[in-house]
């Protein structure tokens, strides 16, 4: 394994002491370049995981080799003209066009985060939020000026076994990653918005979202992820840690917008505590391949945790959902709706686990995954799983794998509706449901343009008939 | 959740852990697993040369998988301590006296026959009355209906049994499948030739020279063309055995618009691990149905597998599992579905209770050509203790644009306002339970022969008992 510090400055993993002294040779906190180095070690230690194993039984990854690609690490080679300070940043100048055009249309958000293959350049957070207390600044920041945070709250997560590959190469090779803190009893008045994109083929961008909302508080951050089709592969690990604390109410909408030739990895966890409210949307329209790794640990008695996604395949596209729904304290309220469609050759996965301890008593937990299957090559699997150890508990699962239904389309078209016409409605009902709840309405028309047009270029007969 | 003292006494949940026969000086394969044990199998039972070598195979398969990693806890399965063959006239090693009274007793209660006491404590050989059964079989060989042992179905339709033996599940399909392949011994050959259909249930008791049920049954049964049959095996008064491990495969064959219907209800003893294939293979227009109740045993792992390979198959899995203290029901169900317009259904009801735990596994396999399949997976879970236990683990993997498949699941207590409303009418809190819990596998229980129906209702009230407060 070398770092190929010839070749244009760019690193790789292949030589790992090298690698290793790079990283935690970063112009960062010691907290950090300490995290930095147990991950490394845990990342070399552990094997990549294998079909062998259940939770990757129908996603290979076994010969991703993460060592091809150039971690996208700001300051990595020695380039210190952008580290990892983040003010100074208001000037919208190297914000990419897509970005700006989502920007424009509204400006109903309390901050804005942009980062570009892994270097922050755009960051604002409103005066009166940052006055009221407000954190929202990069790890590293907040690492110098409110220690306490990270050590609150970062990596505290429990992470599955079967992530901790990924996870330890997403710690190790972090991009930048950002902390909202939202104290005790303040509400946001409209959403955080960050988007992460990418530009380059060959690289690996790392980031983190660390949303932590004290007693009472609200917020609503929405993580956006875009990038035009890259003609060689890159990969994206997206890290998210999102407490809720006692009665707070936490908002976490994720949307995956990337081109053709990203990976992307996603690894949510939510902790919620007594009373809170917690939303997690997870929107997956791009990528060849696309991972999400969603885990609610309700460890609070009386917590509430919306869990909701929805995808839309096309190409060979490879969407795989893994949930876990914890309920670890009695009265607590989970309900999940993940629905997913498919065109063209793509393939998805839903496997989700409803978990009560013995001490879940008065749980109430539903599960219920959806698939509308619009072509002949696509393939859908579900498995929706329980695991339950309290007796006085409601839980239901339900999954479901179809087509469009004959009926409804024949009664959409004896209206003078085209087929095409018809089924791009149905389409679009199906989606509904979850779209219906997600918490910022904004959101919800980007989507439905996002899907409009995906449904456009497909070649299925929603798209072209 | 404190242990019920009258279901203790009655022994349900722990029969005979230490139960201590006389060793008498019979012939036993000695422990443990070798090519000598297996060429010493096949020699007793005269065995063509073909199905030496097939066992000799096998054992390698077995030798050569790991141990499955899934499921129950497989852990304290100890496969050196175990005898591998015993003559079935060796088997009957212990007399009724011997028999623990709380065994006795349930069979009292269950209002068994005497005679057939003694078949399900495992001191009969025979089910006395012969004569019923004489009567049958002569029906049934006008009939040209093949009802045998295995053994003896080997040795007169070689030809029949060779074609077909081993084709539904192959060798390898799984450890102990290769395992039972190398040690296979007991069980049933049955052909049901073209258009017959036989009106009264084939059950394996019923069988001239009944052997117990083997540690490693066989059974392999061919439906032929538009026949229809029902097979049953088991019962499901509590099964004695000093035997700790049961491995069997069934295979059916159910060839084109033939009917055929298996019915198998476990309840050994809470010692045993049960670790069953069973597969169908479902031909063009016909219909399989598994009626699949596991009540007893420690560790289960059993799935029932219908493989829908001509258009318009139909496959039916009804499964029930009680899991009582200790015990861990791994059961379910499986269908694939390779032809068009094939359809089916699974409902599971899993009752788990003290410390038991009941886990439904299933696979719903819809392969791309199987268009217009349809699926239907419904499992209830209930549970009346704090300290029980219940899983869902469904496996749904469609590749076929117009099936069209639901799963649901749902799991629950006994509802406050149920018994709200029972206990305002008059009943106890206890009848109450019972009845709700009846209830609950009404759906599976009415669809079983009568006197079964009434042996499980009778089961569950026994358990239910005491089961309040």
């Amino acid at each position: 394994m070398k770092i190929d510090a010839t070749a244009g400055g760019a690193m790789r993993l292949i030589d790992p002491e090298r690698a290793l002294a790079a990283i935690t040779g970063l112009n960062e906190p010691e907290t950090l370049r300490q995290a930095r180095r147990l991950a490394f070690e845990r990342f070399r230690e552990l094997p990549m995981p294998t079909r062998k194993s259940e939770e990757w039984r129908y996603t290979d990854i076994s010969s991703l080799r993460l060592e091809d690609y150039e971690p996208a690490i700001p300051g990595l080679n020695g380039d210190r003209s952008r580290g990892s300070e983040t003010t100074g940043l208001d000037e919208l100048e190297a914000v990419p066009e897509p970005v700006r055009e989502v920007l424009a249309r509204s400006r109903e958000r309390s901050g804005v985060w942009v980062q570009v293959d892994g270097v922050t350049v755009y960051h604002r957070l409103d005066d009166d939020l940052a006055e009221r207390g407000v954190v929202f600044a990069s790890i590293a920041t907040v690492a110098r000026e409110r220690p306490d945070l990270l050590e609150k709250y970062l990596y505290t997560s429990p992470i599955p076994e079967m992530e901790e590959k990924l996870w330890a190469a997403h710690v190790a090779l972090l991009s930048e990653g950002f902390v909202l803190h939202v104290p005790r009893g303040v509400r946001l008045p409209t959403p955080i918005h960050t988007f992460r994109c990418i530009t380059k083929p060959g690289i690996l961008v790392s980031t983190h979202s660390l949303v932590a909302v004290e007693e009472g508080g609200e917020a609503t951050c929405i993580d956006e992820f875009m990038s035009p089709d890259l003609p060689e592969p890159a990969i994206n690990l997206a890290g998210a840690e999102l407490f809720g604390g006692d009665g707070a109410t936490l908002n976490y909408i994720s949307i995956q917008r990337f081109g053709t030739g990203v990976k992307h990895f996603g690894l949510q966890h939510v902790t919620s505590q007594r009373d809170s409210r917690t939303v997690g949307v997870n929107i997956s329209l791009g990528g060849d391949v696309s991972r999400a790794d969603v885990t609610s640990h309700m460890d609070g008695s009386g917590s509430e945790s919306e869990m909701l996604a929805l995808w839309f395949g096309d190409r060979t596209q490879h969407f795989d959902h893994h949930t876990l729904q914890h309920h670890a304290a009695p009265s607590a309220h989970s309900n999940l709706l993940y629905k997913g469609a498919l065109t063209d050759s793509a393939q998805s996965i839903f496997r989700g686990l409803i978990r009560v301890e013995p001490d879940g008593q008065l749980t109430d937990a539903y599960q219920t995954n959806r698939n509308l299957i619009l072509s002949d090559k696509a393939s859908a699997r579900a498995l929706p799983n329980l695991e339950i150890e309290a007796d006085d508990v409601r839980c239901s699962h339900g999954a479901t794998v179809g087509q469009v239904d004959s009926s409804q389309l024949f009664y959409l078209m004896s209206r003078g509706l085209s087929r095409r016409q018809a089924e791009r409605l149905l389409v679009f009902g199906f989606f509904d449901e979850v779209l219906g709840r997600v918490p910022a309405e904004g959101v919800r028309d980007r989507i439905r343009e996002a899907i409009e047009a995906k449904i456009g270029q497909s070649g299925s007969s929603v798209g072209s008939a | 959740m404190p242990r019920n003292e009258t279901i203790a006494e009655l022994g349900l949940d722990e029969y005979g852990y230490d139960f201590v026969t006389e060793d008498k000086p019979v012939f036993k394969s000695r422990k443990g697993l070798d090519e000598d044990i297996v060429r010493q199998i096949s020699a007793h039972k005269e065995e063509p040369a073909w199905m030496l070598e097939f066992r000799l195979k096998a054992l390698k398969i077995f030798e050569s998988k790991p141990m499955p990693e899934w499921g129950g806890d497989l852990d304290q399965l100890d496969l050196d301590e175990i005898y591998f063959y015993i003559r079935p006239q060796d088997r009957m090693e212990h007399s009724w006296d011997d028999v623990p009274d709380e065994i006795k007793d349930t069979f009292e209660k269950l209002g068994i026959p005497e005679a057939e006491r003694k078949v399900l404590a495992g001191v009969g050989a025979q089910y006395e009355s012969e004569m019923v059964y004489h009567s049958l079989k002569e029906e049934w060989e006008q009939q040209g209906v093949i009802f045998e042992s295995i053994e003896d179905g080997l040795k007169k339709y070689p030809d029949l049994f060779r074609e077909y033996f081993s084709t539904v599940i192959p060798t390898a399909d799984n450890k102990f499948s290769a395992l039972n392949s190398a040690v296979w011994s007991g069980g049933s050959f049955v052909y049901i030739p073209k258009g017959v259909k036989v009106e009264i249930p084939l059950q394996a008791y019923f069988r001239v020279n009944a052997e117990q049920m083997g540690q490693f049954e066989r059974t392999l049964i061919i439906a032929d063309e538009g026949s229809e049959a029902h097979y049953i095996e088991g019962c499901t008064a509590p099964v004695y055995t000093t035997d700790s491990f049961h491995s069997g495969v069934i295979e059916i064959i159910v060839k084109p618009n033939a009917r055929f219907r298996y019915t198998t209800i476990q309840n050994w003893s809470n010692n045993m691990y049960n670790l069953v294939t069973q597969r169908a293979l479902v031909e063009e227009g016909a219909y399989m149905e598994w009626l699949d109740g596991n009540l007893g045993s420690k560790l289960t792992m059993k799935y029932p597998s219908c493989f829908l390979v001509g258009e318009g198959a139909h496959g039916q899995i009804l499964s029930i599992a009680y899991a009582s203290d200790g015990q861990h029901q791994d059961t379910g169900g499986k269908v694939v579905h390779v032809a068009p317009n094939t359809t089916s259904q699974i409902t599971s009801k899993s009752i788990s209770k003290g410390t038991g735990r009941a886990s439904y596994r299933g696979l719903l396999k819809v392969y791309e050509g199987a268009t217009a399949a349809k699926s239907n997976v419904e499992c209830d879970a209930l549970l009346l203790s704090e300290t029980s236990r219940t899983d869902t683990y469904p496996y749904i993997e469609i590749d076929e644009e117009t099936a069209s498949i639901g799963h649901e699941a749902t799991v629950s207590k006994v509802g406050d306002e149920q018994l709200f409303y029972l206990t305002s009418r008059g009943l106890s809190q206890e009848q109450a339970m019972t009845m709700v819990v009846r209830g609950f596998i009404e759906p599976i229980a009415r669809e079983l022969p009568l006197e079964y129906a009434i042996e499980l209702n009778r089961l569950v009230e026994l358990e239910m008992e005491g089961s309040v407060g």
